[in-house]
């Protein structure tokens, strides 16, 4: 746990991805991408490598022809507690939250692009342009949210928005927030359930069991970054 | 030491000598200008192009996010350890040899830094947001993070920039009162509010040694500080083939031998452009050809040091930037080696090569292609091959990077054709003592020259 | 008011000077203006050759030590945010803003430390010499009354000075 958050705070927010059960079908890219305003840069671009995507799914091979197997990591942003983005900007745009986000406040970017350089996962993408939702895909744009400009740097943010009415909702009710209350767009989406989010802070939470696992593993876990996305590990029967 | 002739000119034919280049300017001087001018004119387009449509005009992509606008900067900072730390300490040590030079290489150190100071500018996302790196108190009570290498980036480049400017001004105050002196009209006005009442009295000068040599003393550590921050920029973070100990010492090395050998290329075009041969003489080319050996074997054996490291560790990520090097960019990989070691250090050991023109040119020349090699080898491959291999990519630069590159060049040639044109040139006053303090005795059947010097 | 004597070379200037004590002219009066430094006592001896300089850059160093750790700690100490799990106030940061802004301000203070030295600038009241920078020496005299003034105007013409200017109303 960071230094950001006390030893009791309430929420330390987390994610488990189940390997076993991701089917690399992509449906999580996709709410990702109509949840959070995040543009889409047409065929040239996209072919160019512009395209920013929160979220995305990776693709490795295994094995040579025939007995080939493909492999896939939806990979977002680690939510690190010791996130190597966050001390390289020089205007705090990148900041550690008191509930273990990695907050990016777009407002403040200058683009710089450091925090980029500096993750390790690739997660943060860069408006290299200025978007673009032609008529009538302006009219899907969520109000929760601001629309970026060019020049700035996003990337996942665990759908604060959905984090910040789950909180809301559960203080007008006066309780806290109960288990699975806040659902990220990619975990509501994703058919065969792989993606659980969840307070890591709370021992009692389906999250916090899953990510108890054997199968367990974290991304490039020697660089000592403590990511808050644990994955468990798939593969199937040759593993075992 | 210097070739120069036994009959001593009087002071007044030496300073039109040392000063006609700020005669009327000539045809030439003016095509020039107008050329240098045009060049800035269309990096300034380029720039305004991307400020509008957003970066994406430039190469730079996911994943390499720093592109052919740091390698400037690097480069550029590079360039500036030439004048102020090579002529602090040529001070220091009282190097008679170095009177001539000074003046050439301070200004050079303010004029590059200067471009360096432009790129992280052109750099950023919204340049028009660079405001948020200024500590200043404002409504939302937020300061910049000095946590972040950038910060000390931009506290080390500012006080580069105002010390080495100081220093500048400072070598220059004698000189401006020569100046003020030969001037008529508005000229003698601006340069007599420049020179501050200078008339050299025996308190003046004194004054002036002192604080000339406190500035150089306290200029030198400055210098290292500021190309060790900018290494730092890249040593801080986790990126393989960044993180390096050594990386600090490697830039400070690398800087000055692009510095210097950039003073080098400058004395000699300077010293045709204005027929100041007769100052800046194969003598100082042979001495500045001396150090820029000394560097290049330091360079040389601090890269090998890394390189070495990185080879046999064979730690699987770095290796895989290594050999993604050596595979996509085996070209410059070869340029730069060729550059800076295997062309300089054997040429330079001859004497010969050491005192002729063109082949210092040459060198000088070539080292800088291979140090701006060097920093784009720094830059693009780890960022290229990162610890996620799904994101691998290249980069290659867009003629919007290209562009503001070669108005780079042009703005620093503008600067100095203007410098060249209002300033003193050549340190007047630094040349006229050294030869005050020169004296011809008879020793056997020759005449030889002895400086007189304090103990 | 001062006098000032303008010699064709160091050795009439030098004897110009000797002339000028042996006529009881205060040492501390006499300073010469030449266009390169001469070692002391070649020309003319300083009573005080004192100099602060080195206290003026400790004093812009301290305070520039001040300003640079109240910056980097007290700004971060201000609003404090988190990121990356480093210390809120951090050793090396803090250290190396501090470093700068010393070597910034003890900077500013040598060339601010210089002129005050110097005494300059100095535009006004100061005869001004222009055949010093082209290589002649100058002797400058400073003279309470306008009879004090035309006497070392004698001393100096005597001793081979080529032209004499007058002027100033500096002490």
């Amino acid at each position: 746990m960071n230094q950001a958050e006390s030893d009791n705070a309430a929420y330390h927010w987390g994610m488990v991805i189940d390997l076993d059960r991701c089917t690399g079908c992509g449906a999580c890219v996709v709410a990702c991408q109509a949840e959070n305003n995040v543009p889409t840069v047409g065929e040239t671009l996209c072919s160019q490598g512009r395209e920013m995507q929160w979220i995305r799914i990776e693709r490795y091979w295994e094995g040579q022809y025939p007995e080939v197997r493909a492999r896939f990591i939806p990979l977002l942003c680690q939510h690190c507690d010791n996130a190597p983005c966050e001390p390289v900007c020089p205007v705090y745009a990148s900041y550690h939250t008191s509930e273990g986000l990695n907050g990016q406040v777009y407002n403040r970017c200058v683009g710089t692009r450091y925090c980029a350089n500096n993750c390790p996962f690739s997660a943060r993408v860069f408006n290299f342009f200025e978007p673009e939702w032609p008529e009538p895909l302006n009219n899907q744009l969520s109000p929760d949210l601001t629309v970026r400009s060019k020049g700035v740097m996003e990337k996942c943010t665990f759908c604060i928005q959905r984090i910040r009415r789950g909180k809301e909702d559960a203080k007008l009710e006066g309780r806290p927030v109960r288990d699975e209350d806040i659902v990220p767009a990619c975990a509501q989406t994703c058919a065969p359930g792989a993606i659980v989010f969840g307070n890591m802070a709370d021992p009692e939470s389906r999250a916090f069991r899953l990510a108890r696992s054997k199968r367990r593993f974290r991304l490039l876990e020697d660089l000592g970054t403590e990511p808050s996305v644990i994955y468990l590990k798939g593969g199937g029967r040759e593993d075992d | 030491m210097t070739e120069r002739q036994e009959s001593k000119q009087s002071v007044k034919e030496m300073n039109a000598a040392m000063l006609s280049s700020m005669e009327a300017p000539s045809r030439g001087w003016l095509v020039l200008a107008a050329a240098l001018g045009a060049v800035v004119g269309w990096g300034a387009y380029a720039w305004g192009l991307q400020l509008v449509n957003g970066l994406g005009v430039a190469g730079i992509n996911r994943p390499v996010m720093w592109g052919f606008y740091i390698i400037n900067f690097v480069f550029w900072v590079g360039m500036s350890h030439s004048g102020t730390m090579v002529s602090a300490i040529l001070r220091l040590t009282n190097a008679n040899w170095r009177r001539p030079i000074l003046r050439g290489a301070e200004a050079m150190t303010v004029f590059t830094i200067t471009v360096a100071a432009m790129f992280p500018l052109i750099h950023l996302g919204r340049s028009w947001k660079l405001h948020y790196f200024i500590p200043f108190p404002n409504t939302l009570g937020l300061w910049p993070n000095f946590r972040s290498p950038l910060l000390w980036d931009i506290m080390a480049i500012n006080t580069y920039i105002i010390g080495s400017s100081l220093f500048l001004y400072l070598g220059m105050l004698p000189d401006l009162a020569v100046v003020r002196d030969r001037k008529q009209g508005l000229a003698k006005t601006i340069y007599s509010i420049l020179a501050m009442g200078w008339r050299g009295t025996a308190r003046e000068w004194r004054v002036y040694h002192k604080a000339s040599t406190l500035m150089a003393a306290l200029i030198i550590p400055v210098a290292v500080s500021v190309h060790s921050i900018v290494s730092w920029d890249f040593a801080m973070t986790l990126v393989p083939g960044w993180h390096s100990t050594i990386f600090a010492p490697y830039f400070v090395i690398g800087a000055i031998f692009s510095g210097i050998a950039a003073v080098v290329t400058l004395i000699l075009i300077l010293r045709r452009a204005f027929q100041l041969e007769e100052f800046l003489t194969p003598g100082h080319m042979d001495n500045m050809g001396k150090v820029l050996l000394v560097v290049s074997l330091l360079w040389s054996y601090f890269y090998f040091a890394e390189v070495l490291t990185t080879w046999y560790g064979h730690k699987p990520i770095e290796w895989a930037v290594f050999t993604f090097t050596g595979d996509a960019y085996g070209f410059l990989l070869g340029l730069m080696v060729v550059g800076n070691t295997c062309i300089t250090i054997p040429a330079l050991c001859f004497r010969r090569v050491r005192r002729s023109g063109p082949a210092m040119l040459f060198i000088s020349i070539f080292v800088n292609i291979g140090m701006f090699t060097e920093r784009f080898l720094i830059v693009v491959p780890p960022l290229a091959h990162r610890n996620v291999p799904f994101m691998w990519g290249t980069y290659a630069p867009t003629w919007v990077e290209l562009s503001i590159t070669a108005a780079a060049f042009a703005g620093f040639g503008l600067l100095y054709v203007l410098f060249s044109r209002f300033m003193p040139i050549v340190a007047i006053s630094d040349v006229h003592e050294g030869e005050a303090l020169r004296s011809h005795h008879r020793l056997g059947r020759r005449t030889v020259s002895t400086m007189t010097e304090e103990g | 008011m001062e006098v000032v004597g303008i010699f064709e070379n160091l050795e009439t200037a030098g004897h110009a000077v000797k002339d000028l004590i042996r006529a009881h002219v205060q040492e501390e009066d006499i300073t010469s203006l030449t266009a390169v430094p001469y070692p002391e006592g070649v020309l003319v001896h300083e009573k005080d050759t004192r100099s602060h300089l080195q206290w003026f850059a400790l004093g812009g160093g301290i305070a520039g030590a001040l300003t640079g750790f109240g910056l980097a700690a007290g700004t971060a100490w201000l609003y404090p945010l988190f990121t990356g799990d480093k210390p809120i106030v951090s050793l090396f940061p803090v250290g190396i803003i501090t470093y700068e802004f010393t070597m910034l301000f003890a900077i500013l203070g040598t060339v601010f430390g210089m002129f005050i030295e110097m005494g300059l600038p100095g535009f006004l009241f100061r005869v001004q010499a222009p055949e010093v920078t082209e290589g002649m020496v100058g002797i400058s005299v400073l003279c309470a009354t306008a009879d004090e003034r035309g006497r070392i105007r004698e001393l100096l013409l005597k001793a081979g000075a080529t032209r004499v200017r007058t002027g100033g109303v500096r002490k």
